[in-house]
């Protein structure tokens, strides 16, 4: 059932087996991966079902530098679905070498192994409706997808790695139905945690304040709790619960907000291919997910260069420049003002529009007027109007120019953080300060890839890739996009024992006892992958281990058994 | 109950012979040297090697005929509520006075209506019941009183029953599939899909015919583990080759269901009154639109303990229905094909 927290009466105290605090991704995975298994399951969202202005305020903070970190109420939603109410939908795995400790990238190697979260892939594939968990070209769709560029066939690159894409699935509107009618989730909205209440003895999480923007405050007691509150949020509410724990709820160690990564992501270089067949729009499975092909740099070339993990993709030209000619993408470029924020925010070019430019995208759309207008109509039919959402702007430049995407891992550096503010929100919350900082390792990730792939091109004679007219500068191209939209990764790591995470391999908090971390805050490196679907997966892994936890009873809990509801 | 080393095969009378699982089991029991069906329709059977009477079921003096020197008779009447009610007490009526041994009487899930949850055959009926699942608990009240009055009669409450000559949930889906307007619904497919396989459901019947458990029972006949409805949209459509499956919008369904469908019913009006030979496309109709969201699922326990039922899977069941379907699409008639044996997975 789905209630308002506004209408719980003042300084009540609610009481459940397992309460989750936050409604997104991870949230709600929990909370249906928890259903009818015989415990009574809290889910407490601050949002509504729709975009409220001043709860969404409660997201804002201060960035220590505006160029290299958006606003921190952008790029997420505090809302009932958190930001897959209006993320992008770009589903992709971890690889193996992700959770390996590698002694060129500094805090790297999982507690946990790769199958441990692998198994619990398929299922997340499904919940994100990304269709079948396969990420082989090869086997993707039967008789397997069509080649990037024909002939290409790189030796430290795997052309045959694919993303899969999300409806994109906003999991409120998917899901809601079925937390409603559960008869064992509840699930609370206008419900803000403002505070962790530990116990004297700082072991155990007694009970959590909620508190509604209309001055209501009420309590949750529960035998374990869950922070689901994404990689800014999480560690906002441990530093804020400091009244037991000094420097804030498993900040024993001062490793809590460190370690704050996103990806290294953005478009670069030009590439100029020879009479070769090239493809770089998407196929459709048979279960009818989007998939597109990616330039994957191998596990052997990262071991052999000692690099980060990367991911190339072809891409069409840059917008804001007009030299590319195209009329679809001058109409983009012409149209950024009317694109969300974090959509339009790659469109802004290197500084202001100037007249100059302006007429040049508007020669381009005067002589390429079908280009635009068959973009238009693709556009409204298979995206606007469409359940299942073309993924992005796919258009195919005149002459085989294409420019890079990438999208890199980050290093955890332990200087990269969220800390708490010196201003308060409506709710008397410290706000969070962000101090996003990146490492000349990322910088030679994107480099050294891209010399490889560089090189690649010219041993194929298939075509030449150049870095121009940004030869002289990578480092500027590399960190031009900045923090890369909202992946917030890597501020409550996992780790081997408190010296070196917050949180254990299962996500419970060192020190207590019914603490658990759902979500990126936890994964020590970033991988070259988008976070949600490994978000899904290890939520579902964590629903299961809360299951079985609940079923030993030494380990459980103190409640009698009256309570805990039957599972027929 | 018929042996096998019994000479003369029992002689069961199938009403509504003609029909998709009237002819189904018909076929089945022809098949077996224990049996000696007989099909009652309103026109002559096409398949001749099956005895027929041609009898009216709502017409007593017909059904009294037809019900002479029968032991056992399935009531597989399909056509307007009211003609399944009538000729369900024209049927009963009739038993009384022969000397039928039993009676197994075709009911439906309709009659839970708008229900929810594990549904036990004794769950009552929940508001809004379809004007069919009104009709279906009318009829079985009738074959209830039939057995309150000395005579046995088992009832059976097959889900949604698909396979080889089911144009409801097979065929109708299966046209809906390639045309796109049918596919992955998100949150409107989410209801359980309580799927009978044909012979799943002639197995049922032919248990109830020769078990003495089964007297004076009620019986939900699906799958024990049923798919939700996005997974047999999307699973059939894939198997029938209807790729990349749609994806509907929730808009797109109520457009179908609150535009489409009624103008679609008023255009097949139209054309039968006009006398025109045309073939209307399917609707999706209302009820089909919450019918893909009700959260019911059958519990078939009940069958599984004292019917002993098999199960076919519904990898097998979809690869069968889809070669029904493209043999259909060559050849317009849909009882064309041979039954298999019933088989239990």
């Amino acid at each position: 059932m789905i209630g308002d927290a506004r209408r719980i009466v003042r300084d009540t105290v609610l009481t459940a087996e397992i309460c989750i605090i936050g409604g997104g991704a991870a949230g709600i995975t929990l909370a249906l991966a928890l259903r009818d298994c015989g415990l009574r399951v809290l889910l407490l969202e601050s949002g509504g079902l729709q975009e409220h202005a001043p709860t969404q305020a409660l997201y804002e903070g201060e960035v220590a530098d505006e160029l290299l970190h958006s606003p921190t109420d952008k790029y997420r939603q505090r809302r009932f679905g958190g930001s897959t109410t209006i993320w992008g939908g770009r589903c992709v795995p971890f690889d193996p070498i992700d959770f390996d400790a590698r002694p060129w990238m500094p805090h790297s190697g999982w507690p946990i192994s790769y199958e441990t979260v692998a198994r619990w892939y398929p299922a997340a594939n499904e919940l994100v409706e990304a269709g079948t968990f396969d990420y082989d070209a090869r086997t993707a769709r039967s008789g397997g997808m069509r080649p990037m560029i024909d002939g290409f066939a790189p030796a430290e690159f795997d052309v045959d790695r694919i993303e899969r894409f999300s409806c994109p699935t906003d999991f409120a509107g998917r899901y809601r139905h079925r937390l409603e009618r559960s008869g064992s989730v509840r699930v609370l909205l206008h419900a803000n945690v403002t505070k962790l209440q530990a116990e004297r003895d700082g072991a155990r999480i007694s009970h959590a304040q909620v508190q509604t923007l209309d001055g209501g405050r009420f309590l949750v007691e529960a035998d374990q709790f869950v922070v689901a509150t994404g990689g800014l949020e999480t560690p906002r509410l441990l530093l804020a619960s400091n009244d037991v724990h000094a420097a804030g709820i498993g900040n024993g160690n001062d490793l809590l907000g460190r370690f704050y990564m996103c990806h290294i992501a953005g478009t670069l270089g030009t590439l100029r291919l020879n009479d070769t067949k090239v493809w770089h729009g998407y196929d459709r499975a048979e279960d009818g997910t989007y998939c597109r092909r990616r330039m994957a740099l191998t596990e052997d070339a990262q071991h052999a260069h000692a690099l980060g993990n990367l991911v190339f993709r072809l891409h069409h030209p840059r917008i804001p420049d007009p030299a590319h000619r195209t009329g679809a993408l001058s109409a983009i470029y012409l149209a950024k003002n009317l694109i969300s924020y974090e959509y339009g925010k790659r469109l802004a070019g290197e500084g202001p529009t100037s007249a100059g430019m302006w007429l040049r995208h508007v020669g381009n759309l005067v002589t390429d007027p079908f280009g635009a207008a068959g973009f238009l109509a693709h556009w409204v039919r298979h995206r606007t109007l469409a359940a299942r959402k073309f993924p992005s702007v796919i258009i195919r430049p005149r002459a085989n120019l294409f420019s890079l995407d990438f999208h890199g891992e980050q290093a955890p550096l332990p200087d990269s953080r969220v800390r708490l503010g010196t201003a308060t929100d409506a709710l008397g919350m410290p706000r969070i300060h962000v101090d996003w900082r990146y490492s000349p390792l990322d910088v030679r990730t994107v480099s050294t890839g891209f010399a490889l792939l560089r090189q690649e091109f010219a041993e194929s004679g298939l075509g030449t890739l150049s870095l121009d007219p940004h030869e002289a500068d990578i480092e500027a191209m590399v960190r031009r996009d900045g923090a890369y939209g909202g992946h917030h990764i890597g501020t409550a790591r996992m780790g081997d024992s408190p010296a070196t995470g917050v949180v254990d391999g299962n996500g419970k908090v060192f020190g207590v006892n019914n603490l658990f971390l759902a979500g990126s805050a936890v994964f020590p490196t970033s991988s070259q992958a988008n976070p949600t679907l490994t978000i899904v997966a290890t939520a579902l892994r964590l629903a299961d281990h809360l299951r079985n936890r609940a079923a030993v009873p030494a380990e459980v809990t103190t409640r009698p058994p009256a309570l805990v509801e039957s599972d027929a | 109950m018929p042996d096998i080393a019994q000479p003369s095969p029992s002689r069961v009378l199938v009403v509504g012979a003609t029909g998709f699982i009237g002819s189904r089991l018909t076929a089945a029991l022809a098949r077996d040297p224990a049996w000696h069906p007989i099909a009652a329709a309103r026109r002559a059977s096409r398949q001749s090697d099956v005895e027929v009477v041609t009898c009216d079921a709502t017409d007593p003096a017909a059904m009294t005929r037809a019900l002479a020197g029968v032991e056992y008779a399935v009531n597989c009447i399909a056509g307007s509520d009211a003609t399944m009610v009538a000729a369900t007490r024209t049927l009963c009526d009739a038993a009384r006075r022969s000397g039928l041994r039993r009676l197994v009487h075709l009911s439906s899930m309709a009659v839970y209506g708008a229900a929810t949850g594990l549904v036990t055959e004794s769950a009552p009926a929940v508001a809004p019941v379809s004007g069919y699942g009104v009709a279906k608990q009318e009829t079985e009240r009738l074959v209830q009183e039939y057995g309150q009055d000395g005579g046995q009669a088992a009832i059976l409450r097959p889900g949604c029953v698909y396979g080889p000559g089911s144009e409801q949930w097979t065929g109708r889906i299966a046209r809906l599939l390639r045309a796109g307007r049918l596919g992955d619904l998100g949150a409107d497919g989410d209801g359980i899909c309580n799927l009978t396989y044909v012979d799943d459901l002639v197995t049922a019947i032919r248990a109830c015919l020769t078990q003495d458990e089964a007297v004076g029972e009620t019986f939900n006949v699906a799958m024990a583990d049923p798919p939700d409805w996005n997974g047999y949209l999307v699973r059939f459509a894939r198997a029938l080759g209807a790729t990349p499956v749609h994806r509907l919008s929730g808009r797109q369904l109520r457009l179908e269901s609150k535009l489409a469908a009624p103008a679609l019913k008023l255009a097949a009006i139209g054309t039968r009154v006009a006398r025109l030979p045309v073939r209307m496309p399917d609707a999706i109709t209302p009820s089909l639109a919450a019918l893909m969201r009700q959260d019911i699922r059958l519990d078939v326990s009940k069958a599984a303990q004292r019917l002993g039922l098999g199960e076919t899977s519904l990898d097998w069941g979809i690869a069968s229905s889809v070669r029904w379907v493209d043999r259909m699409r060559g050849d317009s008639d849909p009882h064309a094909e041979t039954p298999r044996e019933t088989r239990a997975q």
